[in-house]
């Protein structure tokens, strides 16, 4: 089988250090290892946006990165969102807006508004949804998604 | 409009556990011991299997077992169905469609599996195939199914009636009046051809179960939408007393029908049950492309009218690409053959649908069966006839239209709404969007086929907290929101206290299922009885605590009050158990003859839907944009009104997808799009600039508060709305979905051509 890898890395603000397999993907490694399963899986073929995590502030699918390639990174899931007295004000936002109905393409929508937010602290509606193209809803009709990220908007 | 707060609460607490990431799918299930299936599946639409040989795959390290055709004669029932008995557990001598599992591969590691499906050898004998539904009907066809066995009353009311020695598994007719008559009266006779094609669900969470063999009980995780229909299926199949079968449905992420009913539950416990183990199979999208999809149509219809633009008579011919097994294809075909009628006021009606085999992916429930092909036809001819009549098309629609309390059939509970009166609404609202003079417009009943059946379980504990059990699946549509609403309204308790647990058949009572747009009101009122029954136990016990008559006490937010005087339920169990401690269990059953309802007629109530929209065209490239969308729905009160309006948001956007680039493609027998890559669903560039929702509420309907059932109806008016606009503004009428740039571009070179 393929050869182990000694990787290191934060996970959502914490370090960790782990060994795995060449071939172990991203989504495997934060669900399996690290019960990390606000992280979704649908596609696996970075279609839908669904296993979207943060690595060192970017949206990235998760079902198409190697785990060895987050060496060194910082990665953030949903979980690392918020903390426990409150919720991070794109989850806030989401709530308020009612912008989920399944709720499985949330976490990876909610992380890719972090990241638009975090480089274009008031885009416009245009922006947004360009932003949004890689995640995709099939319940929501993605209005209310859009105002959410819109009241986020400085 | 003003939302309750208590509206808002309600929802919150399902939605925190979303947002969090906390919520726990089908898909996140895991229990110790469990392995990890992968299927192979049939890479050819029709053939014999002559040879299957797993050893190499049996063979290698990790892998725990092979499920495999040879497998079937150990099961009590090798075949299930819901209308018909046609679907192998697993391939046995022959496939009937590309993907069809062939094999199913348990091993330590999904990888393990999926590296052993390489080393399974088949070899077909290949058979003539069939994948268009017309070519199904022909007498020299191949057939799917050599013999019918339709079974009555399993799941649905009645039975399918198919036609031995053919494709054909429902044949369904409506007939009314006399038509012949009528046409021959008529000043006006149109005669027109619309199809839709086979959808996919692409519910963004593939189909993922989980199935765990403990002694001989059997307890099974999956996303179902109907529990105890896969309770009863796998009941049958293995032999099994239906107490002995547990199953559990996390949140689902997104069912729209594609989850309904019983899907690849049936192949995964056989898996774990050959494999002495646990077992998980998690579907790829992909896969779950290739487990279900919407029936395609056909439909001619053939309607006339007087001199004046009034109908006179309808005839309606619908055929329905059913793919390879049944599944409810025998319901949708109903419900196509009532939704082709329109809430018009038509005396002669000969209509017919059938639904065909084909060597393509089985067809399912999919978002108001049956419902979005038919109005496609009906809605899009209604402004074909219009046009050539020159009337407008809303005044068409005014000539025709029933009242509130007017009859489609006579078989059928009166219209419950007033379908004049949503026109004028969204004549409104699109309106003070700015636009609307060229709008496309649309509208459609229909009948959701609800089997009024369904309990609860209201547990009011000590601390005053409670507990709601019921077999009612949060598909995403918000039903834990809308019966936490109603029971903290019927016990006068805070939303925050109340819980509604996960669905659990060996908790909760029985369930039809969630789909057809039932839970709200079935279900509704199941927990509304339950906790009615509660409070009435509660102040009975207190009665003779506080030694006075029921009447003068009342429920207050944790206890009992008589005038100032409260009793926490701690303290009212304490004084009449002795401890501090047990609760009240509140049930409700709810069946077809529920005191104070009136279920004896179907449907318990109309789903009804008018849509509106502006459409833009680049005429250089065919490419069409909605610009403006309003989508009008009565749906009698919203319970959960944030989540009322994201269904219809939901539905609408869906049925742009439907109308402008969906379609399960098929070439020489190979699905050729079935992948997320190459299949496109509407994204966050393709909604409507601006869109609205007008909710009409009334409180007529008949569940809790007024309610109706809501949810399926927003999809039905979509896509003629925006084929009417087209050809309204554009003078291109598209008569073949999905109306893409191509169709548009070809229609628009017709026009300039006809034109010069
Ligand atoms: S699962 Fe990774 S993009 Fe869809
Ligand atoms: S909420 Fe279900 S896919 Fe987005």
């Amino acid at each position: 089988m393929s050869s182990i890898h000694e990787i290191t890395l934060m996970l959502n603000g914490d370090p960790v250090e782990a060994a795995v397999a060449a071939h172990t993907l991203l989504v495997d490694f934060l669900r399996d290892s690290h019960a990390l399963r606000g992280v979704k899986r649908s596609c696996d073929m970075q279609v839908c946006g669904a296993c979207t995590v943060l690595v060192d502030g970017r949206p990235v699918s998760s079902c198409t990165m190697l785990a060895v390639d987050a060496d060194g990174a910082s990665v953030v899931t949903i979980e690392g969102l918020g903390g426990p007295d409150g919720l991070d004000p794109v989850q806030e936002a989401f709530l308020e807006h009612g912008a989920l109905q399944c709720g499985f393409c949330t976490p990876g929508f909610i992380l890719a508004t972090k990241a638009l937010l975090a480089t274009n602290p008031s885009p416009s509606r245009e922006e947004i949804v360009h932003h949004l193209s890689g995640n995709i809803c099939r319940c929501t009709g993605y209005q209310k998604i859009i105002e959410a990220v819109e009241s986020l908007a400085r | 409009m003003t939302k309750p707060a208590t509206d808002t609460n309600a929802a919150r607490a399902d939605l925190l556990e979303k947002v969090t990431g906390r919520a726990v799918y089908a898909s996140d299930i895991s229990v110790p011991g469990m392995a990890h299936g992968r299927i192979l599946r049939s890479a050819v639409p029709h053939a014999r299997i002559a040879r299957l040989d797993d050893a190499a795959a049996s063979a290698l390290d990790g892998v725990v077992s092979v499920l495999t055709g040879e497998d079937l004669p150990t099961l009590a029932h090798d075949r299930w169905g819901l209308f018909l008995n046609d679907r192998p557990v697993i391939a046995g001598e022959k496939v009937r469609y590309v993907g069809e599992p062939l094999a199913l591969v348990v091993a330590e590691t999904p990888e393990i599996a999926e590296a052993a499906l390489d080393l399974i050898d088949v070899d077909y004998e290949h058979l003539p195939f069939v994948d268009d539904a017309t070519a199904a009907l022909a007498p020299d066809a191949p057939l799917l199914h050599e013999r019918h066995e339709s079974i009555a009353d399993f799941y649905f009311k009645g039975q399918a009636k198919p036609v031995d020695g053919t494709n054909i598994f429902q044949n369904y007719g409506v007939s009314t009046g006399d038509v012949d008559a009528a046409e021959r009266d008529a000043a006006h006779v149109f005669e027109q051809t619309y199809t839709f094609p086979g959808i996919s669900h692409f519910a963004i969470e593939p189909h993922s179960v989980v199935a765990a063999f403990d002694g001989g009980r059997l307890t099974v995780w999956s996303g179902a939408q109907s529990p105890t229909a896969v309770q009863k299926v796998l009941s049958r199949v293995f032999g099994l007393a239906l107490s002995d079968i547990r199953i559990i449905v996390p949140f689902v992420g997104g069912g729209f029908g594609g989850k309904a009913s019983v899907k690849i539950e049936p192949l995964v416990v056989a898996a774990a049950r050959k494999a002495g183990r646990p077992v998980r199979v998690a579907l790829t999208l992909e896969e779950s492309m290739l487990t279900c999809r919407r029936l395609g149509a056909s439909i001619t219809l053939r309607t006339s009218l007087d001199r004046d633009g009034k109908i006179l008579a309808k005839r309606g011919t619908i055929l329905l690409d059913g793919g390879a097994y049944a599944d409810t294809g025998p319901a949708v075909a109903v419900k196509a053959a009532h939704c082709v009628i329109g809430p018009y006021d038509i005396a002669n009606l000969e209509i017919e649908a059938k639904a065909v085999y084909t060597n393509t992916v089985p067809g399912a429930a999919f978002r108001s069966i049956g419902g979005p092909q038919a109005v496609w036809a009906t809605e899009s001819q209604m402004d074909e006839i219009a046009e050539a009549m020159s009337i407008d098309p809303v005044d068409l629609r005014h000539r025709n239209l029933l009242p509130r309390g007017g009859e489609i059939l006579d078989s059928l509970r009166a219209l419950d709404a007033d379908i004049g009166e949503m026109l004028g609404q969204a004549g409104q609202a699109i309106a003070s969007l700015g636009g609307g003079s060229a709008a496309g417009i649309a509208v459609a009943a229909t009948d959701p086929g609800i089997l009024p059946l369904g309990g609860s379980l209201v547990r009011v504990l000590a601390d005053g907290s409670i507990t709601v059990m019921s077999n009612s699946v949060d598909i995403g549509q918000g039903v834990r929101a809308v019966l936490r609403a109603v029971v903290a309204k019927t016990l006068n308790q805070d939303v925050g206290s109340i819980r509604v647990a996960d669905p659990d058949t060996a908790t909760a009572p029985f369930d039809w299922g969630t789909g057809a747009s039932r839970s709200t009101v079935i279900m509704g009122l199941a927990v509304e009885d339950a906790a009615q029954d509660a409070s009435d136990q509660i102040l009975e016990l207190a009665a003779s605590i506080f030694d006075g008559a029921p009447n003068d006490l009342r429920l207050v937010p944790g206890g009992v009050a008589r005038g100032e005087d409260v009793l926490s339920f701690e303290d009212l169990y304490h004084r009449a158990f002795g401890i501090d401690s047990g609760e009240v269990v509140g049930r409700a059953m709810v069946t077809p003859a529920r005191k104070g309802s009136d279920f004896a007629k179907s449907p318990l109530f109309w789903e009804t839907a008018v849509g509106t929209c502006d459409v833009e065209l680049d005429e250089m490239t065919g490419e069409l944009a909605v610009t403006r969308y309003v989508g009008v729905a009565d749906i009698g009160h919203a319970i959960n009104p944030a989540g009322a309006e994201g269904q219809e948001e939901g539905a609408s956007v869906q049925g742009i997808g439907h109308a402008l680039y969906e379609q399960l493609d098929y070439r020489e027998g190979q699905p050729v799009n079935a992948t997320p890559v190459a299949y496109r669903v509407p994204a966050a560039a393709d909604v409507p600039q601006h869109a609205h929702t007008v909710l009409i509420e009334n409180g007529d309907g008949p569940g809790p508060m007024g309610a109706k059932g809501m949810g399926e109806g927003g999809i039905l008016p979509v896509a003629p709305a925006i084929g009417n606009a087209l050809a309204r503004r554009y003078g291109v009428r598209i008569r073949d979905l999905p109306m893409t740039p191509e169709r548009i571009w070809r229609a628009l070179r017709e026009r300039d051509h006809d034109a010069s």
